[in-house]
C-alpha cells in the first residue's frame, strides 16, 4: 500500500501534466488556425549526405511505364526483375535495383519524371539504366486500335520523339556514363488485328525510336518485336497487352549478356 | 474537496490500474520499435543504400502505380493523390518527413494510437470508476457520508481527468524511452511539415509551414489527450448508468470500434460526421491527412466532441444524483 505522501506527490504531478496538455491543446488549435511564421530554429538538414557516394554496388535504375513494373508477371518481378537476377548471379549479389517505372506512365508524363531533382541524384548514382516508354503513347489501352487513324498516330508519334529526345537528354545530362537500355515495343494486336494496320505502326514506331536513340551516345536500342511475332500468345498475359512471365524472361534475357561491370569477378 | 480527490486517487494507485495500462504500453512499444527496426532493416537491403530520399522515392512510385489500378474507390484514390503529393513536397524540400529517432517514433505512435489505443487505455480506468463501487457495494458506505453527491462523483470525474493526463504522458515517456534504444533519442529539432491545405485530390501548399519536431509532438499530445478527455467522460458516464463494469466497457468498446470501421466507409454518409467516434483522429488535420467525410475540419470535429462531452457530462451528473442507491 503506497503512503499517503506519495498519493499526494502523483495527484500533484497529474494535476501538472493537465494543465500541459490542456495548454498544448491549446496551442495546437492556436497554431492550426493562426498560420504562424515559419521557426528559424529549424534547420535545414545538412545537405553533405547529397553528395553522390559510389558504393560498391551495381545501380540499376529502371524508369517507364507498366513493363517495367512488371504489369502481367505472376511474380510481379518483370524483365528489370530478371535482369537483377541473372546479374545478381554475374556479380555476386552486389546488385541494386531502383525500380521507378509507374503503370500507364507515357512519355510527357516521364519527361516530368525524368526532372525531378530527387530522381535526377538517383540517376546521378546508377550504373545502367533500363528503360520502357512509349506503349501507352501509341495504344493508349488499345483505342488507337479501334478508331486506326493515321494522322493521329503521326501526331502522337510527333510529340513522342520529342519527348523522348527531352528524356535522353536529361538522363545523360545527370548520368553522362551509364549505358541506356531502351526496350522497343511489341506489337500485343498482332493477332486479333484482321486489318493488319498494326504492324506496320509498330514497326515504324521502333525504327523511329531507334533514330532518337542513336542520336545520343551509349544508348542501346533493344528490339522486342521479333520475340512476340511468331506466338505472341505464349508470351502475353491474360489481359493480352502485357507480357507474361516467359515474355518477361526473354525481354530479360536480351539484355542481361549485354551488361558488363569493371566490378565482375571472372 | 481535496481529501475526496486524494482519497480516489488512493483508489486509484492502490487497484494498481495505472501498472498494468503501464505494462500493456511498454510491451506495444517494444513490438512496433522491433517491427519498425525490421522495416528499415528490409529497406536498406532492397535498396541498397540507407539514403532516406531513395525510400521515400519508392514510396511516391508505389503509390503512383496503385493510383493506376482501376480497381481502388474513389476516397482511396483521392487519400492517395493527396499522401503522394505531400511526401513529394518532403522530397522537393530535400526533407525527411521520418528523421530516424525516439522523438519521431513517438510521435508516429502517439498519432497512431490517438483513435483507438489510447481511449481503450482511457476505458480501462473509467469505465469502472463508478460502477465498481456498486460491483463492490461500497457505494452505500461512500453515499452514506455527509458530503453531497455531486461533491462525490465530482472528484471521481477529476480523478479521471489525473488519470488520463497521466496516462498520456506515460505513452509519451515510454515509448520515448524504449524506443530511443534502438533508434536513439535525437530528433527534437528535426523540421516538420504543417499547414497543407487538403480539398478532394487536391494539395494546396501555399501556408505551408516548417516547424521543429518538438512542438509538433507537443501539439499532438495536447489533441490525443482532449480526445482522451471526450472518450474517457463519456466511458465515465455509462459507469454511471450500466452498473455492471463490464457492460459499460463493452458498449464504450463497441462504440470505438464501430467507429475504426466507420472511417474507411462514411464518406458518402454525411450526417455521419455527428458521431463522436469518427471524429477522434485530430491529429490527422495537422498532417493535412484528408478527413473522412469532406467537410470536418478542426474546428467541426472539436465542437462535436465538445458537445458530447458536455452532455454525457450533464447526463452523469444528473443521474447519479438523482438515482436510487439500494
Amino acid at each position: 500500500m503506497l503512503g499517503k505522501k506519495s498519493v499526494r506527490y502523483i495527484t500533484i504531478i497529474a494535476a501538472t501534466l493537465s494543465i500541459l496538455w490542456l495548454l498544448s491543446f491549446g496551442w495546437a488549435i492556436q497554431d492550426y488556425y493562426a498560420t504562424g511564421a515559419t521557426d528559424d530554429v529549424v534547420k535545414k538538414q545538412d545537405s553533405s549526405q547529397k553528395t553522390v557516394k559510389k558504393n560498391h554496388m551495381f545501380t540499376v535504375v529502371a524508369l517507364g511505364d507498366s513493363l517495367t513494373r512488371g504489369t502481367g508477371d505472376d511474380s510481379g518481378k518483370g524483365y528489370v526483375g530478371y535482369v537483377a537476377d541473372e546479374l545478381k548471379e554475374r556479380f555476386n549479389g552486389n546488385v541494386v535495383v531502383q525500380n521507378l517505372g509507374i503503370n500507364g506512365q507515357i512519355s510527357s508524363q516521364l519527361k516530368k519524371q525524368v526532372k525531378q531533382p530527387n530522381i535526377q541524384r538517383q540517376l546521378a548514382d546508377a550504373d545502367i539504366i533500363l528503360l520502357t516508354i512509349g506503349a501507352n503513347d501509341l495504344f493508349q489501352q488499345g483505342r488507337t486500335l479501334e478508331n486506326f487513324d493515321l494522322a493521329t498516330i503521326k501526331t502522337i508519334e510527333d510529340a513522342f520523339v520529342e519527348n523522348l529526345t527531352t528524356i535522353f537528354t536529361d538522363i545523360r545530362k545527370a548520368n553522362p556514363d551509364a549505358s541506356i537500355f531502351f526496350v522497343g515495343l511489341y506489337n500485343p494486336f498482332i493477332e486479333v488485328d484482321e486489318t493488319g494496320v498494326t504492324s506496320p505502326t509498330v514497326r515504324d514506331w521502333n525504327r523511329t525510336a531507334e533514330e532518337v536513340s542513336s542520336t545520343i551516345p551509349r544508348i542501346v536500342f533493344v528490339p522486342t518485336y521479333d520475340i512476340f511475332q511468331l506466338s505472341v500468345n505464349d508470351y502475353l498475359f491474360t489481359d493480352k497487352f502485357h507480357p507474361n512471365q516467359q515474355g518477361y524472361r526473354l525481354i530479360a534475357d536480351r539484355i542481361a549478356p549485354l551488361i558488363k561491370w569493371e566490378g565482375e569477378r571472372k | 474537496m481535496n481529501n475526496l480527490i486524494l482519497n480516489e486517487m488512493m483508489k486509484l494507485v492502490a487497484r494498481k490500474r495505472l501498472l498494468v495500462i503501464g505494462a500493456i504500453v511498454g510491451i506495444l512499444v517494444i513490438l512496433f520499435t522491433f517491427a519498425q527496426y525490421k522495416e528499415v532493416q528490409t529497406q536498406r537491403e532492397k535498396l541498397g543504400s540507407d539514403d532516406w530520399r531513395a525510400s521515400l522515392q519508392q514510396q511516391i512510385i508505389d503509390m503512383q502505380n496503385r493510383l493506376g489500378s482501376s480497381r481502388i474507390s474513389d476516397d482511396w484514390r483521392e487519400q492517395i493523390q493527396v499522401s503522394v503529393q505531400q511526401l513529394q513536397f518532403y522530397l522537393d524540400q530535400d526533407i525527411n518527413p521520418s528523421e530516424p529517432g525516439a522523438v519521431t517514433f513517438v510521435r508516429m505512435f502517439i498519432e497512431n494510437s490517438s483513435d483507438l489505443f489510447i481511449p481503450l487505455l482511457i476505458m480501462i480506468v473509467a469505465s469502472d470508476l463508478v460502477s465498481s463501487e456498486h460491483t463492490l457495494g461500497s457505494v452505500k458506505l461512500l453515499l452514506t457520508r455527509p458530503v453531497k453527491r455531486w461533491r462525490i462523483l465530482l472528484s471521481k470525474y477529476i480523478t479521471l481527468l489525473m488519470a488520463t493526463s497521466l496516462i498520456v504522458a506515460m505513452t509519451g515517456l515510454l515509448s520515448y524511452g524504449l524506443s530511443g534504444i534502438v533508434f536513439g533519442y535525437h530528433g527534437w529539432n528535426a523540421p516538420i511539415i504543417t499547414g497543407f491545405l487538403v480539398d478532394g485530390g487536391d494539395v494546396d501548399t501555399s501556408s505551408i509551414r516548417l516547424i521543429s519536431q518538438w512542438k509538433f509532438v507537443l501539439m499532438d499530445f495536447g489533441l490525443v489527450w482532449f480526445v482522451a478527455v471526450v472518450v474517457g467522460t463519456l466511458a465515465f458516464m455509462l459507469s454511471v448508468l450500466i452498473r455492471s463494469t463490464a457492460a459499460s466497457m463493452g458498449v464504450m468498446l463497441a462504440a470505438l470500434i464501430s467507429g475504426a470501421i466507420l472511417n474507411n466507409m462514411v464518406s458518402s454518409w454525411e450526417s455521419a460526421k455527428y458521431l463522436f467516434m469518427v471524429n477522434l483522429k485530430l491529429t490527422n488535420y495537422l498532417n493535412g491527412v484528408a478527413p473522412p467525410i469532406t467537410g470536418m475540419t478542426l474546428f467541426s470535429s472539436m465542437s462535436v466532441l465538445l458537445v458530447w462531452w458536455a452532455a454525457a457530462l450533464v447526463l452523469s451528473f444528473f443521474v447519479f444524483t438523482r438515482q436510487d442507491v439500494y
